[in-house]
């Protein structure tokens, strides 16, 4: 991380921007994987995953202000959702439109609850409330999935370079802060049950988490006597489940599901032959690189800002369709032969249709980025 | 005839859940596209029948459903479309449904689900499973051209319209639904698309559909939309009701679901909606096939990631 310094310094030196979505098409993509912003997140998330190695959840972790700020700040989402009970939903879609309200009401909420954050200039919360309301779900589609857990970790990871958390804080930010948001997203899904984003049903890692198996991994890396197939034990998860977020999160699955973790889960099945918790871990980071951070149905929501700024360089690339890659009128891209292509289960029109569409908002002057439906 | 006791052994190896031959899926494909191609864009079904919803490639729940509904050709079937996707069996069940509508084409109807598509099936599985049990995409191929011989909608003695999705503001008779030409990818606007993505909603009129496709139809557009069609009800599948059927609008719009425990996690129960002769309803639910009967799934890809 030691380059990291000279970004903060970059960053401080930018002025605040609205976070907007850049990517899209392979060679933005591209871009952003090559970027700082990427090796950013992906050394924050590295670092957060080696500060919680062998440390239980029921330890004692030093609390920063600024880390109980964030956890005051998690339970008053938390209330909010309570506040806001599901309306009768009897004749209508899945999802509970409470979850609307819900949202309008973080989103008025949230320069309030930032200000409580110790440290955080006034200037930066526009920003840092774009990434923590997009954490919940979708607004419009009443859905959740690992895009939305992404833009938390960007939360932080902003929070991280304007300096109101530091290292010394990351223990507490995964097995104090993270979890709590887990908590919090687990409440949303059930209360309102928020539809997965893009789920593939029993061909998913899960229906909307991914960080959980990463960080919950990590914690179990050096484990004496519990192994990756220890999720098959009903007693184990039981007795540590209040340890483990791994346990904790699989005895949480199997709770909501009903046939056996063969069926409703069967990657997770598959992973549990992995031999220790080591490859485990490591296999998760590799999967989310590439299955989360590197698939473009999901990067193209990712948030750029000035925290997280999107590439320089790539501002010039010709936003030309390629073959593949296709874009419905939702202005999402679908990409034939990659999974978790989809988010709402639309019809994907041709790439004909997608040049086309693209040629004339471009002579309209419209500005090249993926509306936010 | 050697055609069918080579059709009966194919059927009889399908229910066994064991795909049958490239060779033999092209040729299955073949002639369920010359029967297809005869079949209404709205066709036209005698009672009694029983009408099933989404299947989503969960076969042996397709088999619970044929021990509850009965067997093909001893009981008349239509169903509602989404064969494939999301499940682990989408080949062996659309394969299944298929020789049983070319070995009984009088005694079971198909229409077409949104999942009927290239495009859908190329993010939510079928493809995916195809590659995965044929090496090549040429079954997946031939299966999608079937998908464009598949009818849009069915009507039971001419009282009961039976569609996918729903309704569309571009059709407001069953005839404009006749004009359509069907034999095509879904397209991502028009009629044909609303049929198979539409949903009805409690609202009044039309509405925006969060699925980006298709329309959220509220109860006087139902009303309006039967009486002009002297129909007494409408039957639709494409969205997941955890009582496995749930009646709107008056007992005037229905939707029947039939994958059980639908990606083997969402806890429902399913059902199928048999009309008898004079057309009175009954509904059937059953539960997800207990473990033992069901093979073990194959290991997923995700592995790469762990060695």
């Amino acid at each position: 991380m030691s380059h990291d310094h000279d970004h903060d310094h970059e960053h401080s030196a930018t002025s605040p921007t609205a976070p907007t979505k850049r990517i899209i098409s392979r060679a933005h993509l591209q871009s952003f994987l090559d970027s700082p912003t990427h090796q950013d997140l992906v050394n924050f998330l590295e670092e957060l995953n080696e500060s919680v190695v062998g440390h239980k959840l029921t330890e004692e972790v030093k609390e920063s202000e600024a880390v109980k700020s964030l956890l005051d700040v998690l339970g008053e989402v938390e209330q909010t959702v309570k506040d806001t009970p599901p309306v009768d939903n009897g004749k209508s879609r899945f999802g509970n439109p409470a979850f609307q309200t819900f949202y309008d009401r973080i989103a008025e909420k949230a320069k309030k609850l930032h200000e409580s954050i110790p440290g955080l200039p006034e200037d930066r919360i526009d920003e840092l409330s774009t990434y923590f309301c997009e954490s919940w779900g979708n607004r419009t589609r009443v859905d959740y999935g690992s895009g939305m857990e992404l833009n938390f970790i960007c939360w932080l990871l902003c929070l991280r370079k304007l300096g109101v958390i530091e290292k010394e804080d990351d223990r507490a930010l995964v097995s104090r802060v993270f979890w709590k948001y887990m908590t919090v997203a687990r409440l949303l899904q059930t209360e309102y049950w928020l539809e997965p984003a893009g789920s593939h049903g029993a061909q998913g890692l899960d229906d909307y988490h991914f960080a959980v198996f990463i960080f919950g991994s990590a914690q179990l890396r050096g484990h004496k006597h519990l192994r990756p197939k220890a999720i098959h034990d009903n007693d184990i998860l039981e007795e540590f489940s209040k340890d483990y977020m791994y346990l904790s999160y699989v005895q949480y699955i199997n709770s909501i599901k009903t046939a056996s973790l063969r069926w409703h889960s069967p990657m997770l099945d598959d992973i549990s032959g992995v031999k220790t918790w080591d490859k485990l871990n490591s296999g998760m980071l590799k999967m989310y690189k590439a299955e989360v951070l590197a698939k473009l149905p999901v990067a193209q929501h990712f948030l750029f800002g000035s925290l997280l700024p999107y590439p320089a360089s790539a501002d010039t690339l010709e936003a030309e369709p390629e073959a593949g890659v296709t874009k419905d009128e939702h202005g999402h891209i679908h990409v034939r032969g990659e999974g978790f292509g989809d988010c709402c289960g639309i019809p994907i029109p041709s790439a004909f249709a997608a040049a086309e569409d693209l040629r004339k908002r471009e002579a309209a002057g419209a500005i090249r980025r993926i509306p936010f439906d | 005839m050697s055609s069918i006791s080579s059709l009966d052994r194919q059927i009889q190896q399908l229910k066994d859940c064991q795909p049958i031959s490239e060779q033999q899926v092209k040729e299955l494909c073949l002639k369920a596209r010359e029967i297809l191609v005869e079949e209404a864009n709205v066709q036209w079904i005698d009672s009694p029948v029983t009408i099933c919803g989404d299947i989503h490639g969960q076969f042996w729940d397709l088999l619970e459903l044929f021990k509850v509904g009965g067997m093909c050709p001893d009981t008349n079937y239509l169903f509602l479309g989404d064969y494939v996707d999301r499940g682990f069996y989408s080949v062996e069940t659309f394969l299944l449904l298929l020789a049983l509508k070319v070995r009984y084409p009088d005694r079971i109807t198909l229409i077409r689900g949104n999942h009927e598509s290239r495009q859908i099936t190329q993010v939510y599985g079928f493809y995916d499973e195809c590659l995965r049990k044929f090496g090549s995409a040429s079954v997946w191929r031939y299966c999608c051209e079937v998908f464009d011989y598949l009818s849009l909608g069915a009507v039971v003695d001419g009282k009961v319209f039976c569609v996918h999705g729903g309704l569309s503001p571009n059709v407001t008779s069953l005839d404009q639904i006749r004009l359509i030409d069907r034999k095509q990818e879904v397209p991502h606007d028009g009629a044909m698309c609303d049929l198979l993505w539409s949903d009805p909603d409690d609202i009044e009129g039309w509405g925006l559909s969060p699925r980006g496709a298709g329309y959220l139809f509220g109860a006087d557009i139902v009303k309006t939309f039967a009486h002009a069609n002297n129909l007494d009800l409408i039957a639709r599948a494409h969205q997941l009701v955890m009582e496995g059927h749930k009646l709107m609008f008056d007992d005037l719009i229905v939707t029947v679901w039939s994958a059980p425990n639908y990606c083997y996690r969402c806890g429902n129960v399913a059902s199928i909606l048999e009309l008898d002769e004079n057309l009175n309803p009954t509904y059937r639910s059953f539960d997800a096939a207990t473990q033992d009967t069901r093979g073990i799934p194959a290991k997923s890809t995700a592995l790469q990631y762990f060695l």
